[in-house]
């Protein structure tokens, strides 16, 4: 158990870093992490992803490195603050904290291991306050910045979109250098009454990174969340959305997109909590695998007592390109409130060979053929993004990483 | 321009062509008529490759080619164009899209420029109004959500854009009503020249009246039992196949 001794010693090495309020949130986080057990397969939770596999990595704690990107608004690397501009509410957690723009509510203690984890280092960490009636535009890189090491790194982004702000939220994450990564993120993001956000978060394929991220959404009434997932395969890769619907109205368009190639991996778990009346929830998520990959994808809508006239839909469709390739999918509904509207739906399937044949007759070649019919299929989700100039851009770069289907 | 010579072919085992012989020169409009299950459809299917079908005996020259040699994209570039009995919807792939990556593959393959998007839209703007077809079908996916008489028409529009040498109708003319059926024979019509060929499959004679065939041949158990001139398809209709059938025992 090389990881959790080095997790032990980071975490102390750390800890004279933080003060006041962040110290005590820091040390409770550990404590409640190091006194569970570390998830296995064993876990239903965890059955088709092993995160032990991470406890055999001799990790080293690693916040430092810089990075320099024009078209970023704010750059984190390895989770620490390199770039911000002025025209942004933005700061590191510990002083977010300090001057009230940040709720110390969010870091209760978690059942999610790697939640406390996360907030057990959360030495740096980056908040954004998106004001009340303003529209934001905002570009955030955060780059896993690798100097041949086997590091940790645990980013950290917390998001507030205040009373009826209109906000877009582009979100890269970036593999760079050479080494193993234990990725730990997460992003706290928080919608106020009427607040609209749309968050697009869109990584790359890293067949050496072990990524563990968790997005966790708590919306008041009225408010809108849009979220668009583009996600690749990796060693272990693992996001899981948690969608707290806590006041009446509120919306959640869940969108994902996931690549799986080679051996790489890639787990998908979200959950809506639908825990007021009259919220509603759209969720599609499309993968494609190829290679010998593995993909999960699991969807659970639960519908507490109180919520009536919930609207509930999700959708998992799934395109194999290879007889190795493997996926698990599963929507896991619990309903509680006797007036909803929910559906769900999964599939697994090829290209459809009348289309490819079609296509075929009227000249195009069988990579041509397949390229247009896959473009349509990634087109369904990429569709939604209302940005024009996103959207555009994630539609080239989505081909670009298309799996081959070798 | 096409050469069929014995052709045999089968799916999953089950022998369907027996021995078709067929010549088609430029500039002509040949007629296939037979019964349900006669072969009419497969033998449109094996000219345009699809791998269902195994060819198990025969040759078919195309353009002094050999056709059964070409992957299926290779014979649409090389001009051979099948208009679908049931069209394939392709839910996502916008029709205008589609049908300029389509274009474009066969400019590419000819070692033509591609058309550019100016071009491209003047160029279909003469055919969509020769098929009377509404400007907002190209915007949506191709054939999705069409009426039945819209995907034929859109099966022969896209062959105005393509410009085939060889061009196969597979049952073109059912599900239409009569005025689509009069205005997908005119979009096949102003096609005509001395250049090209077409040959129709079909099981009505209907169909016939709009376009005017050259030849006429009538298929039975995956054989041509009968050809003629288009007197031969009035025969059929008026006497039914199987008295035309018994005929051809006799």
């Amino acid at each position: 158990m090389k990881a959790l001794d080095n997790f032990k010693a980071d975490f102390e090495n750390t800890l004279q870093l933080s003060k006041g309020l962040i110290k005590e949130i820091r040390s409770k986080a550990f404590e409640k992490f190091i006194s569970e057990k570390f998830p296995t397969r064993r876990d239903e939770y965890w059955k088709y992803s092993d995160p032990s596999s991470i406890l055999k990595l001799d990790l080293n704690y690693n916040d430092s490195g810089d990075f320099k990107d024009d078209s970023y608004d704010i750059i984190l690397s390895n989770g620490r603050i390199v770039k911000t501009i002025s025209k942004f509410k933005t700061g590191n957690i510990s002083d977010g904290l300090d001057n009230g723009d940040v709720p110390k509510e969010i870091f209760k203690e978690e059942k999610n291991p790697f939640l406390n984890l996360n907030n057990a280092f959360a030495v740096n960490g980056c908040y954004l306050i998106l004001d009340s009636k303003t529209k934001k535009d905002v570009k955030i890189l955060n780059v896993i910045n690798n100097n041949s090491d086997c590091q940790a790194v645990y980013p950290k982004l917390v998001i507030i979109a205040k009373k009826n702000s209109d906000s877009t939220v582009f979100e890269e994450v970036k593999v760079v250098g050479e080494g193993i990564n234990f990725v730990n993120s997460v992003v706290d993001i928080i919608l106020e009454d009427g607040a609209n956000l749309e968050h697009i978060i869109l990584d790359d394929y890293a067949k050496d990174t072990y990524s563990i991220s968790n997005i966790c959404v708590k919306q008041s009434k009225d408010s809108n969340f849009r979220s668009h997932n583009f996600s690749m395969g990796k060693k272990l890769a693992r996001r899981d959305y948690n969608i707290e619907l806590l006041g009446t109205g509120a919306n959640c368009d869940l969108y994902g997109l996931y690549f799986v190639d080679g051996e790489n991996h890639i787990d998908h778990h979200t959950t809506v909590e639908h825990k007021k009346e009259h919220c509603t929830s759209n969720e599609h998520y499309k993968g494609i695998l190829s290679g010998k990959s593995v993909g999960v994808f699991n969807g659970r809508i639960h519908v507490h007592p109180k919520a009536q006239k919930t609207d509930a839909i999700q959708n998992n469709q799934n395109l194999l390109l290879t007889d190795d390739a493997i996926i698990h999918t599963k929507p896991e509904l619990e309903i509680y409130a006797d007036d909803v509207k929910c559906t769900h739906g999964a599939t697994v399937g090829q290209l459809d060979e009348k289309a490819l044949f079609y296509l075929r007759t009227r000249g195009l070649n069988q990579k041509e053929a397949q390229g247009l019919l896959m473009r349509a299929y990634v087109g369904e989700i990429i569709d939604h993004i209302s940005n024009g100039e996103i959207r555009t851009r994630m539609m080239n770069i989505v081909l670009d990483r298309l799996p081959k289907g070798d | 321009m096409l050469k069929i010579t014995n052709l045999h072919a089968s799916v999953e085992g089950n022998s369907i062509l027996k021995g078709i012989n067929l010549e088609v020169k430029a500039g002509e409009t040949h007629a296939i008529m037979g019964p349900n299950g006669s072969g009419k459809s497969t033998l449109a299917q094996v000219l345009a490759g699809h791998d269902d079908y195994e060819v198990d005996k025969g040759e078919v020259s195309y353009l002094g080619k050999d056709l059964l040699e070409m992957d299926v994209d290779e014979r649409a570039c090389e001009g051979v164009f099948l208009a679908f009995q049931y069209p394939v919807e392709l839910p996502g792939v916008n029709n205008t899209y589609f049908l300029k990556s389509a274009l474009n593959a066969q400019r590419k393959y000819r070692g033509e420029s591609e058309i550019d998007a100016m071009e491209f839209m003047d160029l279909i703007g003469d055919k969509i109004k020769l098929l009377n077809l509404k400007d907002s079908l190209l915007k949506r996916p191709v054939n999705e959500g069409f009426s039945g008489g819209e995907k034929k028409r859109n099966e022969i529009f896209q062959m105005a854009v393509l410009e085939p040498k060889l061009a196969l109708l597979d049952e073109t003319d059912s599900g239409l009503d009569i005025d689509a059926l009069r205005i997908v024979a005119g979009g096949v019509n102003a096609m005509r020249s001395k250049d090209n060929a077409t040959i129709i499959v079909t099981h009505y004679q209907r169909l016939l009246n709009y376009i005017v065939p050259d030849y006429v041949h009538v298929l039975v158990d995956g054989k041509i039992i009968s050809s003629g001139d288009k007197a031969l398809a009035l025969e059929l209709e008026e006497k039914g196949y199987d008295k035309i059938i018994e005929e051809s025992k006799a």
